[in-house]
């Protein structure tokens, strides 16, 4: 398998893709094993899943299931977007595609989102197998040059990257004949805007609600966690380039390239134009915060006048009202 | 130190109760018993008592799905159907499609276009080993808040008299982008006729004028479940190390570009709000009220905590704008001297 793509493709990959297929992994594989409560054996497996958490709870006696699935997404030009994904029912040992199911499923997707095409596949494991390229021809009708997603789903705690690798497929003449092979591509995560509120909502169980100060602090410890990675690679970056001018590492000059162009990139913008806009913007905010300011004051206003007038109202039944206001 | 102790007061402030880390074994969420969930289906606990269920657990996939479904439809209202299974008086929701019907008024009628859908759709999941049946539904209130209107409430009454045990849940997508944090409620109506033994003291919410009839009309017909979320395992792991890719998305959010015509929408409902209120204070003038209704806000107080929360959004959205200009627009700055100051300068004394 090659190492790198030619193909020039960018691939974007959305978060729900990628819990999607973890959802469908889990499923499988807690369906195979038996639940924690219900047979005697069970406490013996619980036991052994608690040891052998490295292994990803894997049952002691059959390997991981692998789950196959349907990649759909937008291809726009030479970006390639996927957005969703689905289950699909695959026999390994006999290579049988259930034909009918997919088309089936195809359709009930396109109803609701009908700009998705088939893209590709996905399955889990650790490594791309010879035995996908049947599955990955069996596609080929749908789509000439299907993805094949692949995520590995043993949890290694000492882990650092996503282990979620793209592939494509190439045509290679080795030792004279045509063949198909897989080679990895590099993706990019792609979000939205409500996609990655909640996944943060999920992967970090912000708090909803609660007072002014809270909403505040989980907004800027957001903001604080991302710039802290930036700041990380940043200094990564930094430590490289000291190494790399006193001698200790060779140099390569397509990195510093690279970063010469991202340093030449700051400042992002610095046009009147911006400025006047940004200007603009953050003036509606004070406004906005002035009308709001406003709004209490007259608020409270009204609740003192009303107090007042409830006070000292009592003293003067008589003859309507003389009192103040 | 000090931090750790202000994040123990926070969290404590806020209740969070501190998920551990599942580990695989507790992945049993996961496992669908066909047999206790068929002998549940059975005895039918809920038959006996309307407010038998207090708790949703919605899983991360099924969130997700479900936001982003209701962000794609953008100012229309869409729907959707969640599948799941119940666990005592908690109802878990485990996945979530979308149903190909667009929202309008008369979506009572739509229910039916869509059940051959549904049927299709749960027939091949169950062939792809997805076992749990249709639980509840989902549909999305773009910009007006978590509540069920008149017609909401009249399907949901009828899912719950023929197809129990069912859910519905209103998703803001609108809100959601605008507030940072998701806007999601979970519903089940009363039975005709039944009042419910005390008031539960819901969790406020700005209601858009035009709608705020049609939600007090029916707000005492259904009642609010909790929702937990939750995660596998893998997941979890998967989660954490999509960060290292994610952080770049969390800077580059710019929530503020995104909502113009929902903030803009909500400013002109409080000044129409405002002066509703201007009408019911001045005639309110003659003479003292009665006894001060402690439980009732005025109009303007709710007005105000209103333009508060407007405010708040606004102001967080700016917050982000500023930290990047000086992020990556101060690079020149710093070699001028330090009396220029050259960012934006705050036009109030704090």
């Amino acid at each position: 398998m090659a190492s790198s793509s030619s193909s020039g493709l960018t691939f974007k990959l959305h978060p729900l893709v990628i819990v999607n297929i973890s959802d469908h992994y889990t499923r499988v594989k807690s369906q195979l094993s038996l639940p924690p409560s219900l047979t005697s054996t069970s406490s013996a497996a619980t036991s052994n899943n608690n040891n052998n958490n490295s292994n990803g709870g894997e049952n002691n006696q059959n390997p991981p299931p692998r789950v196959y699935g349907c990649v759909i997404g937008v291809q726009r030009g030479r970006t390639v977007e996927i957005f969703n994904s689905f289950e699909l029912i695959y026999d390994p040992s006999t290579r049988s595609l259930d034909r009918s199911f997919l088309e089936k499923k195809q359709e009930l997707y396109k109803k609701v989102f009908p700009h998705f095409y088939v893209l590709g596949w996905y399955s889990t494991g650790s490594d791309a197998q010879e035995s996908d390229m049947h599955f990955h021809k069996a596609l080929m009708d749908i789509n000439e040059s299907p993805l094949y997603v692949l995520l590995n789903p043993a949890i290694n705690p000492a882990q650092k990257d996503l282990p979620v690798t793209i592939y494509e497929s190439e045509l290679h003449v080795i030792d004279g004949v045509p063949q198909l092979i897989f080679v990895r591509s590099s993706y990019l995560i792609e979000t939205v805007e409500a996609e990655r509120i909640s996944v943060d909502h999920v992967a970090h169980l912000k708090p909803s609600g609660g007072s002014a100060a809270t909403q505040l602090a989980a907004q800027l410890t957001g903001i604080h966690s991302a710039i802290k990675m930036l700041n990380s690679r940043i200094r990564v970056l930094h430590q490289y380039l000291v190494g790399m001018q006193k001698g200790d590492i060779p140099c390569e000059s397509s990195v510093l390239r690279q970063v010469s162009s991202l340093l030449r990139r700051l400042p992002a913008i610095e046009s009147e134009k911006f400025q006047d806009d940004f200007l603009m913007e953050y003036n509606d905010t004070l406004l906005i915060t002035y009308l709001a300011m406003f709004t209490n004051c007259s608020s409270t206003m009204n609740e003192l006048v009303d107090k007042f007038n409830t006070t000292y109202d009592r003293h003067s039944r008589r003859g309507g009202r003389t009192a103040f206001i | 130190m000090d931090s750790a102790i202000a994040q123990k007061t926070w969290e404590l402030e806020n209740n969070i109760l501190t998920v551990e880390t599942p580990d695989p074994s507790s992945d049993s969420i996961f496992y669908y018993d066909v047999a206790a969930q068929a002998k549940f289906q059975q005895e039918k606990p809920w038959a006996n008592d309307p407010h038998y269920f207090k708790r949703v657990k919605i899983s991360a996939l099924a969130l997700l799905k479900m936001v982003v479904h209701a962000r794609s439809g953008g100012t229309i209202e869409v729907m959707g159907l969640m599948q799941g299974k119940t666990d005592g008086d908690a109802i878990i929701v485990m996945d979530a499609f979308a149903l190909p019907v667009e929202g309008t008024e008369t979506r009572v009628n739509a229910q039916a276009d869509a059940y051959e859908y549904m049927v299709d759709y749960s027939q091949t999941n169950k062939q792809a080993g997805r076992l749990e049946n249709v639980v509840g539904w989902y549909h999305s209130h773009p910009g007006y808040g978590c509540w069920l209107s008149g017609i909401d409430v009249s399907t949901q009454m009828l899912n719950q008299q023929f197809q129990e045990p069912f859910l519905a849940v209103v998703i803001d997508p609108t809100r959601t982008v605008s507030a940072g944090k998701v806007e999601i409620g979970a519903f089940r109506t009363y039975p005709e006729g039944y009042k419910p033994p005390d008031d539960p003291i819901s969790e406020y919410q700005t209601i858009p004028l035009n709608k705020i009839e049609d939600f007090g009309v029916h707000c005492k017909q259904y009642y609010a479940l909790d929702i937990t979320y939750f995660k596998s395992s893998l997941d979890c792991h998967l989660l954490d190390l999509l960060w290292n890719k994610y952080w770049v998305n969390t800077l580059s959010s710019s929530p503020l570009l995104g909502n113009g015509d929902y903030v803009a929408g909500q400013i002109s409902d409080l000044a129409e709000k405002l002066e509703q209120a201007e009408n019911q204070l001045a005639h309110s003038r003659i003479g003292p009220l009665g006894p001060p209704r402690k439980k009732e806000e005025s109009q303007l107080a709710k007005i105000t905590r209103d333009s508060a929360k407007i405010t708040l959004e606004q102001v967080h959205g700016l917050m982000s704008q500023v930290i990047k200009d000086i992020l990556f627009n101060s690079v020149r700055q710093s070699s001028r001297s330090q009396n220029d100051q050259s960012g934006p300068e705050p036009m109030i004394e704090t």
